[in-house]
């Protein structure tokens, strides 16, 4: 058998770019790793095997826990981690969530060329930089009081569209078409609710931006066709998330757990795995809080587009619907879902608690869950890449119900701490390069921001999507490359 | 590293987030360390003398959800008051009662201040929230023979 040796941890070769960690101790599944060798040098560096590993003691864990390629240290659970959890028997762990809920990508068409916006990135990155709050103390798009944050947490997207932020193309286009069923604003706290207050419609700051793109390769051109996508078209991706009142919400729950349910809590080898058991009063609100967290993330990040396209209006002295501006597509990657699998080979079905942190939902065609829109050609996954690097649109793969609860990757995965990414960098000289020699234009809040960011500091998304297409889980589709970035 | 009420903070690298490791004489000295990290983490060029100095509570069921939750609650004024709180004092922590047996009874409590320089006027990032992982909270050994003893913290924060 093959194997990987990754100091305390041993690797075994399922076949290729699938490896499993064997169940031994306190572990209730094995854990699996989907890489190449080459990302799993990278991964072996820093703690992502053994916060893994530590994954497969939560209670009700299906099958295996599983890492995607592009894979990371996080708190507790690994970013690019999957963990399916009973929903019946097993639990809902905030942690394995991630802070940031919902945190997530989405990309609108345009019908420009690159051609039409070459001499305008300079007065497009200032106009958008200007006009789309950033950064922290930024303020939001729509600034509100707790009722509307209320409002906004209950019905999702259906909020912007009865407030002109949204058309109803829009939600058609959005998961569970922008509304998460079972949202509670009850169930989210006064102090997350005062957060949110201010940040509706921001971009937040760290690995959070909004970037102008071109479309440089279509690998797929009958799915690219179903997507709206072709060569040297202009697109823009947001990546943002729920902001404070989804990082507040987490820690709320986090620490309602830690006070409810001491014994479970114990059996687990990283107090930031904190669980609710399934059926349990606190599991049903904080998927309750959750999804209206959900929904708060995607008005978020609807927000910002609707105010981008008013942005390219101003810039084109055009309207937004004479360029095409539609959403292709929002995908969340820090989530828990309830959804049925089938977990064995004898086709028995369950219902489990999908936890996405950093790993985003891929189902293939034909899947009921996948929007009308796509379900011919399969769910469009979102990657994005570094400041520096194309990012990837995919879509949901044959094999995904199989080997990862249908989801794939999230991004490129940082391979850098942000302390040795300022020691190595200098936002200043990031910046310049990139203009001089990719004709990328940054503009940031923070120099450090940018330094952090630093294309040199996340691993080869290239090598992260090869391996997502090669498995089956996330088909290539099409590829991008930045023009303009803004950043908190 | 950096001293702060008699307590010294370093950032310390992580692969997608930023650690602070912290020690002190007191146990208010290390909270208000790790605090420092926090606010140091945030912003590279804290101005000396911008902005007032606020108050605040924070009553938790041991040491490290004290902790957990003074770190919490500098995040959440943050936002609120849109200000990066920073020179943090930490004035007293008080422990539960003990009863004759030895046995704690009720919650510990932490009162606090620090100075709140507006948002708008600092290039500051956003720490989005205080994490469990890693979290250490420690008496430091008294192992060098220096007489040296007080208290260690580990604390990764989500960036």
């Amino acid at each position: 058998m093959t194997t990987f040796d990754a100091d305390d941890i041993t690797l075994e070769k399922v076949r290729e770019y699938v490896w499993e960690i064997p169940q031994e101790g306190d572990m209730r599944a094995p854990a699996r790793v989907l890489a190449s060798e080459a990302l799993l040098e990278e991964i072996k560096e820093d703690k992502t095997l053994e916060q893994i590993t530590n994954t497969t003691h939560l209670p009700g864990i299906t099958n295996y826990a599983i890492c995607m390629p592009d894979g990371h240290q996080g708190y507790g659970f690994p970013v690019g981690g999957v963990g399916a959890l009973d929903a019946e028997n097993g639990c809902i762990s905030p942690g394995a969530v991630g802070y940031d809920i919902n945190c997530g990508v989405r990309m609108m068409r345009t019908n420009l060329t690159y051609d039409e916006l070459q001499g305008r990135e300079e007065e497009l990155v200032d106009s958008l930089f200007a006009n789309i709050p950033s950064g922290l103390g930024g303020g939001g798009v729509v600034e509100a009081g707790v009722d509307t944050v209320e409002e906004i947490l209950e019905r999702g997207v259906d909020w912007a569209l009865e407030h002109g932020h949204a058309v109803e193309e829009d939600l058609l286009h959005c998961e569970d078409e922008g509304m998460r069923e079972g949202a509670d604003a009850d169930k989210v706290s006064q102090k997350a609710k005062d957060r949110g207050k201010n940040q509706i419609g921001s971009l937040g700051s760290g690995n959070h931006f909004l970037e102008v793109q071109r479309v440089t390769d279509v690998f797929d051109g009958d799915v690219g066709a179903a997507y709206g996508l072709e060569e040297d078209q202009i697109v823009v991706l947001i990546h943002c998330g729920s902001r404070g009142l989804g990082h507040q919400t987490c820690n709320d729950y986090l620490r309602k757990i830690e006070k409810q349910h001491q014994g479970l809590l114990n059996q687990l080898p990283d107090k930031e795995l904190a669980a609710a058991p399934a059926g349990s009063q606190l599991a049903e609100d904080y998927y309750a809080a959750m999804n209206a967290a959900i929904n708060f993330a995607w008005v978020n990040r609807q927000l910002i587009m609707h105010r981008t396209r008013q942005v390219f209006e101003r810039v084109f002295d055009r309207s937004w619907e004479s360029m095409d501006m539609h959403l292709l597509y929002d995908v969340a990657h820090n989530i828990a879902k309830k959804e049925t699998h089938v977990v064995n080979d004898d086709g028995d079905e369950r219902e489990l608690y999908v936890h996405r942190k950093g790993a985003t939902r891929a189902f293939p065609a034909g899947h009921p869950e996948v929007p009308k829109a796509y379900r011919d050609v399969g769910q469009p996954v979102i990657i994005p890449g570094s400041m520096g690097a194309g990012s990837y649109v995919l879509r949901g793969g044959e094999n995904s119900m199989d080997l990862t609860f249908g989801s794939t990757a999230h991004g490129a995965g940082r391979l850098m701490s942000r302390t040795q990414a300022k020691s190595e960098y200098w936002g200043g000289d990031v910046q310049q390069e990139l203009e001089e020699q990719d004709q990328i234009y940054v503009k940031a809040q923070s120099g450090a921001t940018v330094a952090e960011e630093a294309p040199g500091v996340y691993k080869d998304v290239d090598e992260v999507v090869r391996v997502s297409d090669e498995l089956g889980i996330g088909d290539k589709v099409a590829r991008t490359f930045p023009v303009c970035n803004i950043k908190g | 590293m950096t001293r702060a009420q008699g307590g010294r903070f370093e950032l310390r690298d992580h692969t997608a987030d930023v650690a602070v490791a912290a020690s002190g004489d007191a146990l208010e000295s290390v909270f208000a360390a790790v605090a420092d990290g926090l606010a140091a983490a945030s912003c590279d060029e804290i101005p000396a003398e911008l902005g007032d100095r606020f108050s605040l509570s924070v009553t938790a069921e041991n040491r490290e959800a004290l902790l957990f939750d003074y770190l919490d609650e500098l995040i959440y004024l943050r936002d609120v008051r849109a200000e990066l709180p920073v020179d943090h004092r930490v004035e007293t922590i008080a422990s539960p009662e003990r009863d004759g047996e030895g046995d704690e009874s009720g919650d510990w409590h932490l009162e606090a201040s620090a100075r709140g320089v507006p948002l708008a006027a600092v290039d500051a990032r956003e720490i989005k929230a205080v994490t469990y992982s890693e979290m250490r909270l420690e008496r430091r050994g008294d192992d060098t023979g220096s007489g040296d003893e007080g208290w260690e913290a580990y604390v990764v924060f989500d960036v």
